[in-house]
């Protein structure tokens, strides 16, 4: 197993940069998600680690060792791609012995490689079925079998679930992290998925617009994103973001009410040099605390029913909609009117000029 | 980390879909069924009677009127594929005693002749044979190396070279005969094989390379890049990867190779003359000793359709995509 | 200054100083040529080059050779050198009356073939389009006449023509051979009988690309037309119509470039004749070229006007299939 280190990689194609100039050191056994909407450069960056995109400028090392260059059969690492790429005329198990076949490997060593591999994923008993007539989740064990089989440096894998039903996601989530966990393999994973990327990543690299937006663990990014486009983007809703006006008490929300601050937060604001007391309040809507005889006041715009909890869509004075979670069994009629406090604990602040976060 | 999206959703057990038909739309479609059949079998009418003339004998290939009903025989092949000599009464004499004669010697001897030969056609055939096979093999496998190049590299001026390579079947094939004609002529390749051969597979390339571009368009890219993550270099994995692949449409573009060139008659007639003569110029010119043996004619036509018809059953999946040069794919 | 998250040391926003590093300020190193670069580069002009050998050799070499003979008058059957004779030969021939009526006769010829095969293709293909037992037999059996050799076709056809011994007089009622038409024989009916093979062999080949379109109408269309309490006219007109459109134009266009092409049926079935009611301009370049005086300079100028008209109407297919394309 391998780290891997990116020094200053970026792609342009034309004019046009599909990957600015990044840094990222992937450490030993770490597996690390590059996450972000569609054309953000998460794939290509992925590419260029292959080696099957050529970097623009930049270095790409491989435990210390320069593979900038080198063509993608001479890096040492394995590929799983999105729609699995099995060789649909060949069986399950010559597709996992292909990468070995090329190495020139023995074929008892070989044999046994593909038996020890096929074990591991408990894919024994389809081996000898061409991939044209496997489940989905078979399809993508029978890949990942074949990246395994490799003992790879690191494993490079493109949104491997992208093409699998929700059900069957969900179950190889769990052996996915399940098979890296035992083998402690450096994986680096892309996905669009923020609930993958969270499930998965021991650190996520989210990427927006050819740009890094945040490098951290999942709790990072979860709690205290870097900038607005990360707030928005983790969690399902997003962060719950309000234009708000630092006040001597705390903030002021839309409508007039005022949200009380901790010291801390009231040092950092003061010294943060907003311009004229305008902020972003940001929050996860289960900082909502919804109380009567709460500082805040809002309409309850619509609720919606998930079995373990209700989460509220409170409408503020200005029209803004944010979100809030509720207990199950709680009751309000549309429309009608709330009182909630927010977590102070829970409270983050972004300047609407940079978009970045206000550091505490 | 719920969510919504994962929440479990529930299973649609019984399909709302139902299927009636009225009674009135099943009549039309049984009489649309009907209609289908007779207009196919209108259209089959011409193919039908080369076939039954194949098989009547000289008198009653040009009865009038036209016999539907007769008795089969195989006059006009042994017509076709024999040249034979008229004999006088007095050897007719001595041929009818004998009883060495085959089948063959027997049907030409009913019109007072004796075979002496195999005709040209037969070599003819050889010929179509030869040159459509040799030149489908060049065409196809010079086509594939281009349509691979053409479908994942940036070839500089691709789209122009691509448009000017499908240009090239466009043209009337005398605009391109006669240079090619003084061509041939300066280096001896007039009436040859080779220049057959050589001008088929031109011919033919700039089909073949559009046809398998767009079967190896389909074939993901990722297959190869798997391949050369697994340490293929990209010869290896356009070799072990790309071109079993591509199988059916290498199968497909090489059938319609094969056809094209076995069909073809303008480039035969205008560059050979004898020794590369294929068969589609010679079966007009099939003439008996007393005019034109038209049983014979159509014995040849029908050995020359066959092979074609078989292949378009077996190609008919893909002969949308053939006829079109690649260019309608459906899906 | 940037929100860097203080449990974690390793977790750093990066990107954005390297993005403006990146546009400003970033040394200029040139990336060593690679070597994957390198052998893909020489895989793709290795691929390539049989296919552009044969082209020069085969297409461009002749094309600009017969350039130069359609300047010259040259003769392959005489010893005598080309001679240069500038547009002579040019004008010789688009002020000669017989080419004129050569191309009115093609004009003609591919007008009525090809208007024919639109309506005999379309109509066989609303006819094969439902499915029914026994419909792709059917669908196939149909499209057996355009796979086979035209030259044979046109020599069956011949025999079928026949106003003494063929069948088609009869089948039309014409049992008195003196009245029955003479198809092949009369100047008024000759372009017609290969009209009447053209569409034979060609019409499936419309129908062909009429049920690609036809199949790819989806048929929620209908449902909701039918709805709408659309009348069948309606539904024809609104609906398969203009889905079918795109592909029905591009059986024209490639109908229209063979229809100018044509020289196969025309040879077979009645060489030019009778006189010249026949005579395509195909037919005539071949008279011209490798019959009688073999007068090489004046048809490879002829060649290359009917060139400049196929390469007009071939430019109008591609841009009709890009515009396809993109809608």
């Amino acid at each position: 197993m391998a780290n891997i280190e990116l020094r200053g990689v970026e792609k342009k194609f034309g004019d046009v940069f599909a990957v600015k100039p990044l840094d990222l050191t992937i450490k030993d056994g770490e597996f690390i998600v590059l996450l972000g909407p569609s054309g953000c450069g998460k794939t290509t960056t992925l590419r260029m680690i292959s080696g099957l995109e050529a970097v623009t400028d930049g270095q790409i090392l491989l435990d210390g060792r320069d593979v900038t260059w080198l063509h993608p059969s001479e890096r040492d690492i394995a590929f799983v791609f999105q729609f699995f790429a099995l060789y649909s005329h060949m069986s399950a198990r010559d597709n996992i012995a292909f990468p070995l076949q090329a190495a020139g490997m023995a074929r008892d060593e070989v044999k046994q490689r593909v038996g020890q591999v096929a074990a591991l994923l408990r894919i024994e008993h389809i081996l000898d079925r061409k991939p044209g007539a496997l489940s989905g989740g078979d399809q993508q064990r029978v890949a990942l079998a074949r990246a395994l089989v490799r003992r790879p440096a690191a494993f490079l894998m493109d949104e491997p679930l992208g093409a699998l039903d929700a059900e069957f996601r969900e179950t190889m989530r769990a052996e996915i992290k399940k098979l890296h966990l035992a083998q402690h393999a450096t994986t680096v994973y892309v996905t669009h998925d923020q609930i993958e990327a969270m499930a998965m990543g021991d650190r996520i690299v989210i990427m927006s617009a050819a740009v890094v937006q945040q490098v951290g663990t999942p709790t990072e990014v979860y709690h205290n994103p870097a900038n607005l486009f990360v707030a928005r983007f983790i969690g399902s809703p997003g962060m719950n973001l309000v234009k708000a006006k630092v006040e001597a008490g705390g903030v002021r929300l839309p409508g007039g009410s005022l949200a009380p601050v901790s010291d801390r937060w009231r040092h950092a604001l003061e010294g943060s040099g907003l311009k004229d007391g305008s902020v972003v309040l940001g929050f996860r809507p289960e900082a909502v605390q919804v109380r009567d005889g709460g500082a805040l006041r809002a309409a309850v715009y619509a609720d919606d029913l998930h079995g373990g909890y209700t989460m509220l869509h409170l409408e503020l004075a200005d029209g803004e909609i944010i979100h809030g979670r509720a207990a199950r069994d709680a009751l309000n009629a549309l429309g009608s009117a709330v009182r909630f406090d927010l977590d102070p604990d829970m409270m983050r602040f972004f300047n609407p000029e940079t978009e970045m976060a206000i550091p505490s | 980390m719920a969510n919504a999206a994962n929440a479990p959703r529930q299973k649609v057990v019984i399909s709302t879909r139902v299927d009636k038909v009225s009674t009135g739309a099943r009549l039309t479609s049984s009489f649309r069924a009907t209609i289908a059949v007779i207009v196919a079998l209108i259209m089959l009418i011409p193919v039908a009677w080369m076939a039954m003339t194949a098989f009547k004998t000289r008198p009653d290939a040009v009865a009038v009127p036209p016999k539907v009903f007769f008795e089969p025989s195989f006059e006009g092949f042994v017509s076709l594929l024999t040249s034979r000599r008229q004999l006088t009464n007095d050897e007719i004499a001595v041929y009818q005693q004998r009883t060495d004669l085959g089948w063959a010697d027997q049907i030409a001897l009913i019109r007072g002749q004796a075979i002496t030969g195999p005709s040209a056609f037969p070599r003819q055939l050889l010929n179509s044979l030869i040159i459509s096979g040799v030149s489908t093999v060049f065409s196809v496998g010079f086509g594939v190396l281009s349509a691979y190049a053409f479908s994942r590299f940036p070839v500089p001026g691709k789209d122009d070279l691509l448009f000017f390579i499908l240009s090239q079947r466009m043209l009337p094939p005398v605009v391109v005969t006669i240079p090619i004609f003084l061509m041939y002529r300066q280096v001896g390749l007039h009436d040859t094989h080779i220049g057959m051969v050589l001008l088929y597979t031109a011919f033919n390339l700039s089909f073949s390379v559009w046809l398998l571009k767009g079967f190896i368009d389909e074939i993901p890219r990722e297959y190869e890049e798997a391949a050369m993550v697994d340490g293929y270099t990209r010869l290896q994995a356009f070799r072990k990867i790309v071109l079993p692949q591509a199988t059916t449409g290498i199968a497909a573009t090489t059938v319609f190779s094969l056809i094209f060139s076995w069909n073809e008659y303008a480039f035969a007639l205008m560059l050979t003359s004898d020794a590369a003569r294929t068969a589609p110029p010679s079966i007009p010119l099939v003439l008996g000793t007393g005019g034109i043996e038209w049983a014979a004619i159509a014995a040849g036509s029908l050995a020359f359709l066959i092979p074609v018809v078989i292949i378009t059953f077996l190609l008919r999946r893909h002969l949308l995509r053939g006829v079109t040069f690649g260019a309608i794919r459906k899906g | 200054m940037r929100y860097v998250n203080s449990s974690n040391v390793k977790g750093r926003p990066v990107s954005q100083v390297n993005a403006q590093r990146g546009l400003s300020s970033r040394q200029e190193t040139v990336p060593p040529a690679g070597r994957r670069q390198l052998s893909d580069m020489r895989i793709v002009q290795l691929f390539i080059l049989p296919t552009i050998i044969l082209l020069i050799l085969m297409n461009i070499f002749p094309l600009i050779y017969s350039l130069f003979l359609s300047f010259t008058n040259y003769s392959v059957i005489s010893s005598d050198p080309p001679v240069w004779v500038g547009l002579e030969n040019y004008t010789h021939i688009l002020s000669d009356p017989d080419f004129w009526h050569n191309f009115a006769t093609t004009g003609t010829y591919a007008l009525l073939s090809v208007s024919l095969q639109t309506i005999v293709g379309f109509a066989l293909a609303m006819l094969l389009r439902s499915k029914f037992t026994g419909s792709g037999i059917i669908t196939t059996l149909v499209l057996v006449p355009m796979m086979l050799s035209p030259i044979v076709v046109a020599v069956f056809w011949r025999l079928i023509f026949n106003p003494s011994f063929g069948i088609l007089n009869p089948i039309l009622g014409f049992t008195d051979i003196n009245t029955s038409p003479e198809w092949l024989g009369d100047p008024a009916l000759a372009l017609w009988a290969i009209v009447i093979v053209d569409v034979w062999q060609w019409s499936p080949f419309v129908m062909l690309l009429c049920l690609a379109g036809l199949s790819a109408i989806p048929e929620y269309l209908y449902e909701a037309a039918a709805i709408d309490r659309a009348s069948a006219w309606f539904q024809f007109r609104r609906i398969t119509l203009p889905q079918v459109m795109p592909l029905l134009l591009i059986a024209v266009l490639f109908r229209t470039i063979e229809a100018f092409k044509q020289f196969d049926l025309v040879q077979g079935l009645t060489f030019g004749g009778p006189g010249d009611a026949t005579e395509t301009v195909s037919v005539e370049l071949y008279r011209l070229a490798f019959q009688g005086q073999f007068e090489t300079g004046l048809s490879s100028a002829l060649a290359y006007i009917v060139l400049v008209v196929i390469i007009a109407i071939s430019n109008l297919y591609i841009r009709a299939l890009n515009r396809l394309r993109e809608g």
